[in-house]
C-alpha cells in the first residue's frame, strides 16, 4: 500500500536536504574565511568535518534506525539536523560553526538512512524507492552551491544553514505519524535480519568518484571566487550548469539497462569534465561551462548506476544505503585532504610567479614613469594586503590619467597586467583538476570489477 | 537498439566526448601558459632609438634597475618593487638580509651602469656624464631611489643638479 504524496515528497526533500548540505557551504568558504580571518586549510575543515562525520556515522545510524524505528530515527535525525543548523547560523567562532557541522552530520546520517528503510514501504517497491532515493541525492549534492552561492551573496553565509530549519522541520512533520505509529504500536519496519556483506567495488568506486566530483566543485568555486574574483552569486550561476547537465544525464540513464556501462560512461565523462579543466586556455567563464556539461551528466550517470549497483540483491537496505553515504562522504573528504595540499602550494608558487610577471609587464611597458612609480606603490600596497589569494589590482589604476595618450597605454597596462594575474590563477589550478581527473579515471577499474545482483 | 549495443553508444559517446575537450583544449594551449620571466638583470639591455626625455629617462631607469639588482643578486622586479615605499624597502631588506648601506651601494652603482648604456647609446653626452658620475658616488641613498624613479628630475634638470657648472655643459647636451 502506497503512503500519501507528502510523506515521500518528505522522505525525498529530507534526502535532497542533507546531502545538498556536503555540498551547499562551498560557494560560501571565501566569506567564512574572510569573516573567521582563518587559513584556505582551515576553511576547508566547515567542509571536511560534515562530511567526514557522515561517512563516519552512516552505517551506525542505520543500525540505530532499524533498531528504534526508522520513523522516529528519521524524525529525531531532522529535528538534530535543524538545531545543528541553527547552531552552525549563529556560530561567532570557526570552531563553533565546525561543531555543529559534525553534529548536523549525525543528525542527518539518521535521517536519510531512515528514509531509504520507509521509502519502499512508501512507495511499494525497493526499486523506485533506490532510485528516488539515489536521485534526491544527486539532485541536492548538484544543486547545493548554486544554491549556496546564491543565499550567501543575497543575505549572508549565515542564511544557507538558517534556511535548512524550517526547511528539515516541515520535512519532518509527514514523518512524524510513522514514529507516532511506531511508538504506539511497537511495531518496527521489518524484523532485523542478518546484515550481508557491503558491495565492496561499487562502494569503492563510489568513493573514488566522489572524491573527484567533490574537487571540481570545490576547486571549480575556489578558482572562480579567488582566482577570477567573481562575486558568489555570479560563481553560483556559473556553477547551476552542473546540475541542469545532471538533469540531462538523469534522462539518460533509464535509456540504458546496464548499471556498468552508466557507471563507467559516467566516471569516463567526469574525468573529461575534469581534464577540461585542468587545461582552461584562457581566463574565461564560458570555458568552463563544456567541461562541466560532461561532469554534471557524468555524476547523474555514475552516482545512480553504483548506488543501484551496491543496494542491489542487498538487504536491509537501510544497511547498505548507510554504506554507499559512508563510502560517498568519506571519497569527499579524501579527496579535498589530498587535493587542499596541492592546491594551496600551487596558488602561492603561481602569486610569486604572477607578481613577479605583473612588475615585469609595469617596467616594460611605455607608460610615463612618474604614473609606474604611482601605479608601483599602489600595486605594493594592494599585494601587501592580499597576501595568500590572487591580488585585484584594478583599484591601483584607479583614477586614469586624464592625457588620452597616457590614459590609453595605462587601460592597456592594467589588462595586460590583470591578464597575467587571471592566467597565473588559473594555472595554480591545473595540478590540481588533473589529479582529480585520474583519480576519476581509476575509478573505472573498480566499476569494471563490480557486479551487479538483481532485486 | 538492444540493451547491449546501447552501452556501447553511451561508453564511445562518453569517451569521445572527453577526448575532443581534453585535445580542442589542448591545441587552444592550454598546458603552454609560462609566467612573463625575469631577465638576468647582470646581462647587459640594449637601448632602443629613444625619440623623447620620457623614453630616456624610462630607459635610464630600467638600466639602473638592472644595475642594481646584479650588485645585489636580486631580480630588478623585486627590487622595483622594494623602492616604491619605504615599508616595502624594510621588507626586502628583512626578507634578503640586505642592509642600508649594501642597498646604497648597489643603487649608486646601477645609476652608474645607467649613466654608462646612456652614454654608449648616445642620449647623454660624455660632457655630462663624467660630472653626473661623480655626483652620484656620495649622493644619499633616499636621493639616489628618487633618481630612479623619477629619472626625469635628472636628465631633464642636469644644470640644477650638477650645480654652478651645469650652465657651463648646457651647450654639451645632445
Amino acid at each position: 500500500m502506497n503512503a500519501p504524496r507528502p510523506r515521500v515528497a518528505a522522505l525525498a526533500l529530507a534526502v535532497g536536504v542533507v546531502l545538498a548540505d556536503s555540498s551547499i557551504v562551498v560557494l560560501a568558504l571565501p566569506e567564512i574565511y574572510r569573516d573567521f580571518d582563518t587559513s584556505i586549510a582551515g576553511v576547508t575543515w566547515v567542509l571536511i568535518s560534515f562530511n567526514l562525520v557522515m561517512a563516519l556515522a552512516a552505517v551506525p545510524a542505520a543500525l540505530l534506525a532499524r533498531r528504534v524505528g526508522p520513523g522516529r530515527a528519521a524524525a529525531v535525525g531532522l529535528a538534530v539536523f535543524a538545531g545543528a543548523g541553527l547552531a552552525c547560523g549563529i556560530a561567532d567562532q570557526l570552531s563553533t560553526l565546525i561543531l555543529a557541522r559534525c553534529v548536523q552530520a549525525l543528525g542527518g546520517a539518521a535521517a536519510i538512512t531512515a528514509a531509504l528503510e520507509l521509502l519502499p514501504a512508501s512507495v511499494g517497491s525497493e526499486r523506485r524507492a533506490t532510485a528516488i532515493w539515489a536521485s534526491a541525492g544527486a539532485t541536492g549534492a548538484a544543486l547545493g552551491p548554486a544554491v549556496g552561492g546564491i543565499l550567501t551573496e543575497l543575505v549572508s553565509w549565515q542564511s544557507i544553514f538558517l534556511i535548512q530549519v524550517p526547511v528539515a522541520l516541515a520535512a519532518a512533520v509527514p514523518i512524524l505519524a510513522v514514529a507516532k505509529h511506531e511508538a504506539a504500536t511497537g511495531i518496527l519496519q521489518a524484523e532485523l535480519r542478518r546484515t550481508g556483506r557491503p558491495h565492496i567495488a561499487a562502494n569503492i568506486a563510489l568513493a573514488m568518484v566522489s572524491a573527484a566530483i567533490a574537487a571540481a566543485l570545490f576547486l571549480l568555486v575556489l578558482l572562480l571566487i579567488e582566482g577570477w574574483r567573481l562575486t558568489p552569486i555570479g560563481a553560483a550561476i556559473v556553477v547551476t550548469v552542473m546540475p541542469l547537465a545532471a538533469i540531462l544525464g538523469g534522462r539518460l540513464g533509464p535509456l540504458v539497462p546496464s548499471a556498468k556501462a552508466r557507471a563507467a560512461a559516467g566516471a569516463i565523462l567526469v574525468s573529461g569534465g575534469l581534464g577540461g579543466l585542468a587545461l582552461l586556455p584562457k581566463a574565461e567563464v564560458a570555458l568552463t561551462l563544456p567541461p562541466q556539461v560532461l561532469i554534471g551528466i557524468g555524476l547523474a550517470l555514475v552516482l545512480s548506476a553504483l548506488t543501484e549497483t551496491a543496494l542491489s540483491g542487498r538487504a536491509p537496505q537501510a544497511i547498505h544505503g548507510g554504506w554507499t553515504i559512508s563510502a560517498r562522504h568519506a571519497g569527499v573528504v579524501i579527496g579535498l585532504l589530498a587535493l587542499t595540499p596541492v592546491f594551496t602550494a600551487d596558488i602561492a608558487e603561481q602569486r610569486t610567479d604572477a607578481i613577479n610577471a605583473g612588475t615585469a609587464v609595469i617596467l616594460d611597458s611605455k607608460v610615463n614613469p612618474l604614473i609606474k612609480l604611482d601605479l608601483a606603490q599602489k600595486i605594493e600596497s594592494r599585494l601587501e594586503g592580499e597576501t595568500g589569494k590572487v591580488p585585484t589590482i584594478g583599484p591601483a589604476f584607479e583614477p586614469l590619467p586624464s592625457d588620452p595618450e597616457d590614459r590609453a597605454a595605462v587601460e592597456e597596462l592594467r589588462d595586460e597586467l590583470q591578464e597575467q594575474l587571471n592566467r597565473g590563477a588559473t594555472h595554480a589550478f591545473s595540478p590540481s583538476f588533473g589529479l582529480a581527473a585520474l583519480i576519476g579515471l581509476l575509478a573505472l577499474i573498480p566499476i569494471g570489477l563490480a557486479r551487479r545482483v538483481d532485486l | 537498439m538492444n540493451s547491449g549495443l546501447r552501452s556501447q553508444v553511451l561508453v564511445g559517446t562518453a569517451i569521445v566526448l572527453s577526448l575532443a575537450l581534453v585535445g580542442i583544449y589542448l591545441a587552444a594551449g592550454g598546458s603552454s601558459y609560462t609566467p612573463k620571466e625575469s631577465q638576468d638583470p647582470c646581462e647587459h639591455r640594449a637601448w632602443t632609438d629613444p625619440e623623447s626625455l620620457g623614453e630616456i629617462a624610462n630607459q635610464f631607469s630600467i638600466s639602473a634597475l638592472d644595475g642594481a639588482a646584479c650588485q645585489l643578486g636580486v631580480t630588478r622586479e623585486a627590487l622595483a618593487r622594494a623602492l616604491a615605499t619605504p615599508e616595502a624597502r624594510e621588507r626586502f631588506a628583512d626578507r634578503y638580509g640586505i642592509d642600508e648601506e649594501e642597498l646604497a651601494r648597489a643603487v649608486r652603482a646601477g645609476l652608474l651602469r645607467a649613466i654608462d648604456d646612456a652614454e654608449e647609446a648616445g642620449a647623454l653626452s660624455p660632457f655630462i656624464a663624467g660630472p653626473l658620475r661623480g655626483t652620484i658616488e656620495e649622493i644619499p641613498l633616499d636621493r639616489a631611489i628618487e633618481l630612479i624613479n623619477n629619472a626625469d628630475s635628472l636628465l631633464g634638470n642636469v644644470q640644477s643638479f650638477l650645480g654652478p657648472a651645469g650652465d657651463l655643459l648646457e651647450e654639451f647636451l645632445p
